[in-house]
């Protein structure tokens, strides 16, 4: 073959299992010279959930094209990216307004895989991200762990329509492949999404990360927020993300794709799965370093509350998001009133479900209260999980599933003691039916 | 401009190894493309789902793109090839294209990129227009190729908007109530056109160089470059083997798809087809050549040419008077600047 027009200009690259890479072709340092400081100290602010999200994204030196569509209520994320971003002269961080959330997936396939050493978030919410869905799927196996997939929860496309947040979107996409992990509180958001691209573009988990936190309670309402300096944010991370060993479109000389025929396509959901296991493992590595940094608990796989030393409790409670914070506030006044040891977790990895430390948490309990938040066509997602989890202790406590808050109903205190009511009457060896409704103080 | 022949020895990034059928447009479209792109810039194609990418890049077996035995030591020459779903080629062409250019900007990377996309008719006019009209309304700096066969021909040989009149396709049988496709084919020039690409181009490698200078142009393009290629399908259309060049040359020259280049602020021409019907060859001929078109058409046993069936001269004229409006409507698109 005739040599192309252009002489050559060798440049050094080796084998990878995923394509020829080219080192030199990339140098990420300007990337990061470029970024305009945020926070040069630790400051205190009045955030919401949305900005919080928003401006943790935006001190990440990585972070510097923002793909986004607008979506209640996700919209202030983008929102906010886009007014700090306006307002940086000389800033080469960009804005990208696509057409629509599929095309956002879309344009997060294309961007991700062209560089696999920056992080491209976006933030959606509801029907945006089942739109995304036929790409979000191919996303989760695709390794590309440098996708950050901000989900502002709220209730799915069930009828009646419902803008509040409840997590039925981020649960019916548990088998997307991405690492789920819920948040509650402003301060967990904003730490969580600092720590998510660390855990998703590690060596060992190549997983994209969909962080998420109620729509309405937590993504918009205010409470005070600790931002950290941007030099310390790109301190922790840096320890964590090193360059990824695979190439990109950009420095590759390689071939992305969905099309894989059967005999191989068995060997990459094996390793999908294997990958997203390693997250039971990283996760705390990273949760400790968090901590250490910055002196504020880091990832975590729940949170718990009420378990004594020895780890008993006659009645755990297991839910998600803030109206769990309801719950803690009358948990102590219900144990005395009853004279019983009540606990309670609030999950926050909700995929890969940590079934281990689950079982671990709650096996010396003698019942379980799972509260479920979304529509389930069974007794609740949460349920399912716990009771899997908890499957194969010799005396496993037992378990009871309501349902509350469903369409982002406030769980107000007096529903959260009706529900404790109905669940104590396992302790008490009462016929329960599988699953039961609350709202507003009574038993639907 | 580099010399026809000069690019026809370039290393194509399109290589042996893929499953398309014996005598696919495609194959060919992509192995000139691939030609050109061999330009001294490195090149990242992104392809949604079809023809070309399901017999192209079916691992295990040999993925068929790539420059060279090996990946080659000039970084220009380097290929990266990215598949997602059907609609997705021009956004994750966008997609590319920006980090590129970001990276550029940073001066994190020192060697520009060009980023071509593909996509199928099916995938370009149906399930994608939406993402194609906004890649091309962005004005994003990608080469935007769309193999026109006419039939989503990757699921079987279905009906999409780019199918002709008449055409018989899985999903618009030939039967006692319905003749085939009954709708006119979407306007896809004059919709990228008003999107507002920079280069809008049909034409097919049955035009070689015409083809290839087009490539060129596209790819020198300061923002969106859509080129639709007309693909004739030797599996969809039904046509004997050895015949893909010369039907698509045909359709061009007869006006069911004439080869036409268009350029903003400078305006363009149809090439190689006459404005008046009479300076064209017969339209009976393109189809007679097609099983698609069997209802249509047969054969003169006495002339050897082919001529509408009985009871079919009504449809045969109104298909006649499409390709009439089509050819005129393109002449008028050319003026346009």
């Amino acid at each position: 073959m005739k040599e192309s027009i252009v002489p050559a200009a060798p440049m050094a690259h080796h084998t990878t299992p995923s394509g020829e890479i080219y080192p030199g072709a990339l140098n990420l340092e300007p990337v990061r010279a470029a970024h305009q400081v945020l926070h040069e100290t630790r400051d205190t602010i009045t955030a919401d959930g949305n900005t919080a999200a928003a401006l943790a994204t935006l001190q990440m030196w990585r972070c510097i094209l923002f793909a986004g569509f607008p979506i209640t209520p996700s919209t202030k994320y983008i929102e906010t990216v886009a007014a700090h971003i306006s307002q940086q002269v000389g800033g080469k961080k960009r804005v990208k307004l696509m057409e629509a959330e599929h095309a956002v997936a879309d344009y997060l396939v294309g961007a991700a895989a062209a560089c696999r050493d920056l992080i491209f978030p976006t933030a959606t919410s509801s029907v945006g991200l089942d739109h995304m869905t036929e790409t979000t799927r191919s996303l989760g196996a695709s390794g590309l762990g440098n996708v950050l997939l901000i989900d502002v929860y709220r209730a799915t496309a069930n009828f009646p329509l419902c803008i509040e947040g409840d997590p039925s979107d981020t649960l019916a996409h548990r088998d997307d492949g991405f690492i789920q992990i819920a948040c509650r509180g402003k301060q967990q958001i904003y730490d969580t999404v600092i720590q998510s691209p660390c855990l998703g573009m590690h060596h060992d988990v190549m997983t994209p990360v969909m962080p998420g936190y109620y729509g309405i309670k937590d993504s918009h309402r205010n409470a005070r927020l600790v931002v950290e300096p941007d030099r310390e944010i790109h301190a922790f991370q840096d320890r964590w993300i090193k360059p990824c060993p695979f190439p990109g479109l950009v420095n590759g000389d390689t071939a992305f794709g969905n099309c894989v025929t059967s005999r191989h396509f068995q060997g990459f959901k094996v390793s999908q799965k294997r990958r997203m296991d390693r997250v039971l493992d990283v996760l705390p590595q990273i949760s400790a370093d968090f901590e250490r940094q910055f002196g504020r608990p880091g990832l975590a796989f729940f949170d718990a509350v009420g378990f004594g030393d020895d780890g008993a409790a006659d009645f755990a409670v297991v839910s998600l998001g803030p109206d769990f914070g309801t719950f803690e506030a009358v948990r102590e006044e219900y144990a005395k009133r009853t004279r019983l040891k009540v606990a309670g977790i609030a999950m926050r990895l909700l995929t890969p479900f940590p079934r281990d430390a689950v079982r671990k948490r709650l096996e010396r309990t003698k019942a379980v209260l799972v509260v479920n938040q979304a529509h389930h066509q069974g007794r609740g997602h949460l349920t399912l999980d716990v009771a899997d989890a908890l499957a194969d202790l010799t005396t496993p406590p037992r378990i009871v599933s309501v349902f509350a808050g469903i369409g982002g109903a406030d769980v107000s205190e007096i529903t959260w003691e009706q529900m404790l009511d109905h669940g104590r009457g396992a302790l008490e060896g009462r016929a329960l039916p599988p699953w039961a409704v609350f709202h507003e103080g009574r038993q639907l | 401009m580099s010399g026809y022949k000069e690019i026809a020895l370039r290393d194509s990034c399109f290589r042996p190894g893929s499953t398309l059928c014996p005598g696919c447009m495609e194959s060919i479209a992509l192995q000139n493309v691939g030609r050109v792109s061999d330009n001294g810039t490195k090149t990242i194609f992104t392809i949604g789902t079809s023809c070309a990418e399901v017999s192209s890049l079916a691992f295990p077996n040999v993925v068929a793109w790539g420059r060279g035995e090996g990946s080659p030591d000039d970084f220009a020459k380097s290929f990266s090839i990215i598949h997602n779903v059907f609609e997705s080629a021009p956004t994750l062409a966008e997609a590319a294209r920006d980090v590129s250019d970001m990276l550029l900007e940073h001066g994190a990377l020192e060697r520009p990129i060009q980023v071509i996309a593909a996509s199928g008719d099916g995938g370009a006019l149906s399930i994608g227009l939406r993402s194609l009209l906004h890649t091309i309304y962005r004005q994003s700096r990608i080469t935007m190729i769309v193999l026109v066969n006419e039939i989503f021909a990757n699921t079987g040989f279905q009906y999409s908007p780019a199918t002709t009149p008449f055409a018989e396709t899985s999903t618009t049988p030939v039967g006692a109530a319905q003749m085939g496709n009954p709708r006119l084919p979407l306007d896809y020039i004059h919709l990228s056109i008003a999107a507002g690409a920079g280069l809008v181009a049909q034409v097919s490698p049955a035009h070689g160089k015409l083809f290839v200078k087009t490539i060129e142009r596209a790819l020198a393009c300061p923002t969106t470059a859509v080129v639709f290629v007309p693909a004739p399908c030797i599996s969809g259309w039904k046509f004997d083997d050895g015949e893909t060049v010369h039907l698509a040359e045909l359709g061009a020259q007869c006006g069911t798809y004439p080869a036409f280049v268009w350029e903003q602020g400078k305006g363009g021409s149809v090439k190689d087809c006459a404005l008046e019907a009479a300076e064209r060859p017969a339209v009976e001929e393109f189809l007679g050549l097609q099983r698609r078109f069997h209802h249509m058409v047969q054969k003169d046993p006495q002339s050897g040419k082919f001529a509408a069936r009985p009871g079919r001269e009504a449809d045969v004229e109104r298909l006649k008077a499409w390709t009439q409006s089509n050819v005129e409507r393109l002449y008028r698109l050319a003026e346009l600047r």
